[in-house]
């Protein structure tokens, strides 16, 4: 096994870790909106909610980090330039996100000062990080791209999925510089922040996930290079001409001129398209193989990533994007339904898969399967689908009573509030929550157990042969 | 746009994209066994989208750009399919060249 396999497994650990931290601050933030007065001045809701999503960044950042180190010397065939490096900055950023989490956990708030800024939180939704842990952010990701290209240059080898995903580093790295200018005005403000925020979810990162399924495809299931690069290019190709300016469904509310509302509505709109191609590229794959595979968890996770993508992104995504319901939907919970379906379609699903790949080949099993991964594999799902049923009716309640019949006054806001489907819609969403919690704990479960019996028992059976 | 007008065209875009999701899903399980039920059922699903479509157009208050921009869509929607059928099947058909 090369260094930075190694490093991708450290990677995936920390991934997994901060995946069940998410899980539970995630718990906590729904408890807080059944009763808001829990834990009122020690441990707020905000706090628990900045936990929340920005472990979910984290985390599948960090699978992502690790899926490449994985892949990187498998397809160049040498060990990745600068692997001592990667090595030491993984332990800096862990080390990091604990110190972070930290901050966020003990100390919380600060001063509307620049000490504030620089030490305890920036007050930016999903890099509330604070500036020092922004900067070593930057540079863990410019030590991954220095390694991905490096590596490739060393090797004077150059396939069709290493550049798009060297060229997708680019933006994926530029763009987080967004976190770092302080602008006073909130409109300028919000309008650059949503191309960090947007541009990365639904530009870099599928493009990202795309290299990740290329690789994760012709290893699980041996789809020929070329079949995956086509699929690859047209991909991009569709996802960056439709997510690009798509950008313009997030700009309501914050000042921004109104032609931003029809192009985000048409090209958000067209985002189905690309997706609908994809879910009818999963069948064939699917039908092909006969749904025969050495590997079913990593096989399911692969197939519940292309049909998570297209209802979360597009299904969830078309029933609010259209300006005129966009207008009433932003900011309610139907987005946050929305965000849970999407980012867990298009990203959790696939980091979930590859690690499952990955494990196969690490612990040298034939075959990868057994009950308990099934039972991690529905909780999980089921949670999710719950909670995101949940918060779809709390935030329809919201959008028609509290928007669109009470003019978003803050009496409006009181009685969406307290809607008994409002309030149904919160509770479905924590029982649910507390279901995909179990199947948290089953994934972990799986995960540590999975084919170490098998492998251990194959030497055995070998000598008794 | 009322309270009602909302949740229902809402509830229709939804129903748009699922139906087309399904006439994917079904049309693509109907090629792989072919079964000429489920790519029958598949042409439903579609229908059902064109159905949805004209709802959306008759029903909701959407301006009428965006009811035109939805019956493009659909319209869209029912050359994707086949089309990426197609073109997954030649280019499974290529020769695999060394690499």
């Amino acid at each position: 096994m090369y260094r930075s396999q190694r490093l991708a497994l450290r990677y995936f650990t920390a991934a997994i870790a901060l995946f069940g931290v998410m899980v539970v601050a995630g718990l906590l933030s729904a408890v807080y909106y059944l009763q808001p007065s829990l834990l009122y001045n020690v441990f707020d809701f905000q706090m628990a909610k900045i936990l929340h999503i920005n472990t979910l960044v984290i985390w599948l950042l960090m699978g992502f980090i690790g899926a490449v180190y994985w892949f990187l010397p498998k397809e160049l065939g040498r060990e990745v330039v600068g692997i001592r490096l990667a090595e030491v900055l993984f332990y800096v950023f862990v080390a990091a996100v604990l110190v972070v989490a930290a901050v966020f956990v003990v100390v919380q708030t600060g001063k509307s000062n620049q000490f504030s800024m620089w030490f305890i939180n920036q007050g930016r939704k999903y890099v509330e990080a604070p500036r020092w842990a922004a900067a070593g952010i930057v540079v863990v990701v410019l030590t991954f791209v220095y390694n991905v290209t490096a590596t490739a240059w060393q090797a004077r080898k150059m396939t069709g999925i290493l550049w798009v995903l060297i060229l997708d580093l680019i933006p994926l790295s530029v763009l987080y510089l967004d976190a770092f200018p302080q602008m006073t005005n909130m409109s300028q403000d919000l309008y650059w922040w949503w191309w960090l925020v947007h541009m990365w979810v639904e530009a870099t990162w599928e493009v990202l996930i795309g290299c990740l399924m290329a690789w994760t495809l012709m290893e699980l299931m041996g789809t020929p290079r070329r079949v995956v690069e086509a699929w690859l290019y047209i991909e991009v190709m569709l996802v960056l001409g439709t997510g690009i300016l798509g950008l313009g469904h997030h700009y309501f509310w914050i000042g921004t001129p109104q032609y931003w509302l029809g192009i985000g509505g048409f090209f958000s709109a067209l985002e189905p398209l690309p997706l609908l191609g994809m879910v009818v590229h999963a069948i064939y794959d699917a039908g092909t193989h006969h749904m025969k595979t050495s590997n079913r968890p990593a096989f399911y996770w692969v197939l519940a990533e292309a049909f998570g993508n297209f209802i979360g992104a597009g299904v969830w995504g078309f029933m609010m994007t259209l300006p005129q319901i966009n207008l009433y939907s932003h900011g309610t919970q139907w987005t946050v339904s929305h965000g849970h379906f999407a980012f867990w379609g298009a990203y959790g699903c696939g980091v979930i898969a590859i690690v499952y790949l990955v494990l196969q080949q690490t612990r040298k099993a034939t075959e990868f399967g057994g009950q308990s991964w099934k039972w991690g594999f529905g909780l999980l799902n089921v949670g999710l689908l719950g909670m995101v049923g949940g918060l779809l009716v709390a935030g329809i309640v919201q959008a028609m009573y509290e928007r669109a019949q009470g003019g978003s006054t803050l009496q409006a806001f009181v009685v969406a509030s307290e809607n008994h489907w409002f309030q149904s819609g919160m509770y479905a969403r924590l029982v649910f929550g507390a279901l995909f919690a179990v199947g948290y704990a089953v994934l972990v479960y799986d995960l540590l157990r999975i084919g170490r019996r098998v492998s251990a028992a194959a030497p055995a059976q070998l000598s008794t042969a | 746009m009322s309270e009602t007008a909302l949740a229902v065209t809402a509830a229709l875009l939804g129903l748009f994209v699922l139906a087309g999701g399904a006439y994917g899903l079904i049309y693509g399980a109907g090629m792989l066994r072919s079964s000429l039920l489920m790519r029958r059922t598949a042409v439903a699903c579609y229908v059902s989208q064109l159905l949805v479509a004209a709802l959306v157009c008759l029903l909701s208050p959407l301006s009428t750009a965006w009811k035109v921009f939805l019956v493009c869509s659909a319209v869209a929607y029912g050359f994707i399919p086949p089309l990426m059928w197609r073109l997954l099947e030649s280019m499974h058909r290529q020769p695999t060249r060394s690499s």
